[in-house]
């Protein structure tokens, strides 16, 4: 962790008025003004910023554009020190002109917005304290620039590629963050095709005792399809904040299914509860492919019990599965997209190489997100063309190792490993 | 996927059933074209419907959703919908997604017929 100890050092006060200034001003802020007034800020530090943010399909880094400033061209994630600073969740150091440059990662709580990237003076304090302070305002402004998202487009225009699909739209309004952690627990999820997102969906809600989980994939494509997963993940919400167990949610989502979609549109689904302090899972399986359990990079089972007919369906014969987790195992819940991507060949996906691409990605100590944003990527390049369907993976480690190695600055800004 | 590739052919046997024979892929687009033969055996009062499978090579979650709404609807007609001859690929996916606990399913044609012959 961080040392606090850094923080008592006398001029480390000069790092607060540039904290007070961008918190300030953040209150008015535009997406256009973030840049700018963030570089006012820290003027009087003899730094300067650029921010980069993730494109939805996680492959580019994008600069937010900056008023008067020339925006450069996005930088991809794999083979530069900016992706890796992004994919590994650490800051990395790139000297340049005389000058230091940092590229510092970007979450709002763990979840991966982005990079920062700073030009800091050549006589600026040692590198191990000026990289905490850059981590430490680049942590304020992640926070920030999550919660103007939704103020203006321009912070959404400069994540996206291309035009997304109003199913799209629609989906991703309602999704909470790709990825959330905790001291017990981390969980993350990645979907594709992220710009023509049709009916997959997933949840989740972490507290003290428990992690309530959900992943779903409604019938058919596009805005219906959309639509259908929208009253399914809204009833499960529903459901669970007034207090239902995985049962009662269940039954609002078939109920709300039902009343909105007489054509029988209906969602697969796993709704699940994992017990922070005891590692008991309990979950039920509406049709939908059994999660895994891994331990120690090796598929353990599939957990193939409580199973019912798809939500929608009015079953109300459902027992509850039960089964009991040890320290560091992974669940990976996965929609059949996943696994019924096909190559040109025929060949598809399928669950030996999912499980081999989470054994070798945890092997080389990557973070939950960068495990699946890999996954999904080896799922894309599998398939010739354009996607058939909607691919979604979630994956929930119970593992505090696991959960800090999502959190910048948790490790060291130079950990070494095998491969970018 | 932009080309559905689904023929149907609609056969009345006997008094009591109509078979719908399906040849090809059921997906989210060719479902409509079943549903149509469907939709036509229903509003000419046969509510005994079998689907025969048989040649079907392939069935999404559009497929599924279909045969349940047909099952939906001929059940509140007070009708049976009967599904038969599934290939592996098709039972798989029925299976998969537990909904063997609504369908009726068949090994045979012949079976289903039969079936419905002595239903209600």
């Amino acid at each position: 962790m961080p040392t606090l100890s850094s923080m008592s050092e006398p001029d480390q006060g000069r790092w607060f008025e540039p904290l007070r200034a961008i918190l300030d001003r953040s209150h008015l802020w535009t997406p256009d003004d973030v840049t700018r007034s963030v570089n006012a800020a820290l003027a009087g530090l003899g730094m300067r910023v650029r921010i980069w943010l993730i494109d939805y399909e996680q492959v580019l880094l994008r600069a937010l554009p900056e008023p008067g400033r020339e925006t450069p061209e996005p930088v991809p994630i794999d083979g530069s020190l900016a992706g890796r600073a992004f994919s590994r969740v650490v800051s990395v150091p790139a000297g340049e002109d005389g000058r230091r440059r940092w590229w510092v990662p970007m979450v709002d709580g763990t979840d991966r917005l982005g990079v920062i990237e700073f030009a800091t003076p050549a006589d600026a304090d040692g590198d191990e304290r000026l990289v905490r302070n850059c981590e430490m305002i680049t942590g304020l402004i992640g926070h920030l620039i999550a919660t103007i998202t939704q103020r203006g487009d321009a912070l959404e225009t400069a994540r996206r590629s291309r035009p997304m699909s109003p199913a799209s739209e629609l989906l991703w309004r309602l999704l909470p963050p790709l990825t959330a952690s905790t001291d017990r627990v981390v969980t993350s999820a990645v979907l594709e095709p992220s710009y023509e997102v049709g009916g997959d969906g997933f949840d989740y809600s972490i507290d003290d005792t428990t992690a309530s989980l959900l992943i779903l994939d409604a019938v058919g494509h596009g805005l219906r399809a959309g639509l259908a997963c929208a009253v399914t993940l809204a009833a499960v919400r529903a459901a669970r904040l007034a207090g239902g167990g995985l049962y009662e949610q269940a039954r609002a989502a078939d109920a709300a299914l039902l009343e909105q979609f007489p054509d029988s549109r209906f969602a697969t689904a796993v709704l699940a509860e994992l017990d922070l302090g005891s590692g008991r899972l309990r979950y039920i399986n509406a049709g939908h492919p059994a999660p895994l359990l891994l331990r120690g990079g090796r598929l353990v089972r599939e957990l193939s019990a409580g199973r019912r007919m798809p939500l929608g369906l009015d079953d109300a014969a459902v027992e509850i599965a039960e089964e009991t987790l040890e320290p560091e195992d992974r669940l990976l819940f996965y929609t059949d997209g996943v696994t019924e991507a096909r190559a040109r060949d025929g060949d598809r996906f399928g669950l030996s190489r999912l499980v081999d691409l989470v054994r070798q990605h945890e092997a080389a100590g990557l973070p939950a997100p960068e495990t699946l944003r890999r996954l999904a990527h080896a799922v894309l390049d599998h398939q010739v063309g354009p996607p058939a369907d909607d691919a979604t993976l979630m994956l929930v480690q119970w593992s505090t190792p696991a959960a800090l190695n999502t959190v910048p600055g948790a490790g060291t800004t130079t950990r070494e490993d095998q491969d970018g | 996927m932009m080309d559905p590739f689904l023929t149907v052919t609609t056969t009345i046997v006997g008094e009591r059933a109509t078979v719908l024979s399906a040849t090809g892929e059921i997906d989210g687009d060719s479902r409509k074209i079943l549903g149509e033969a469907a939709d036509a055996a229903i509003a000419a009062g046969q509510h005994r419907l079998v689907i025969d499978l048989t040649g079907v090579t392939f069935c999404d979650s559009g497929g599924l959703s279909l045969f349940v709404e047909l099952h939906r609807r001929i059940t509140a007609l007070g009708g049976e919908l009967r599904l038969a001859g599934l290939r592996e690929m098709v039972a798989t996916v029925v299976r998969a997604t537990n909904l063997d606990r609504l369908l009726l399913l068949y090994p045979t044609v012949d079976e289903a017929v039969e079936a419905s012959r002595h239903a209600g």
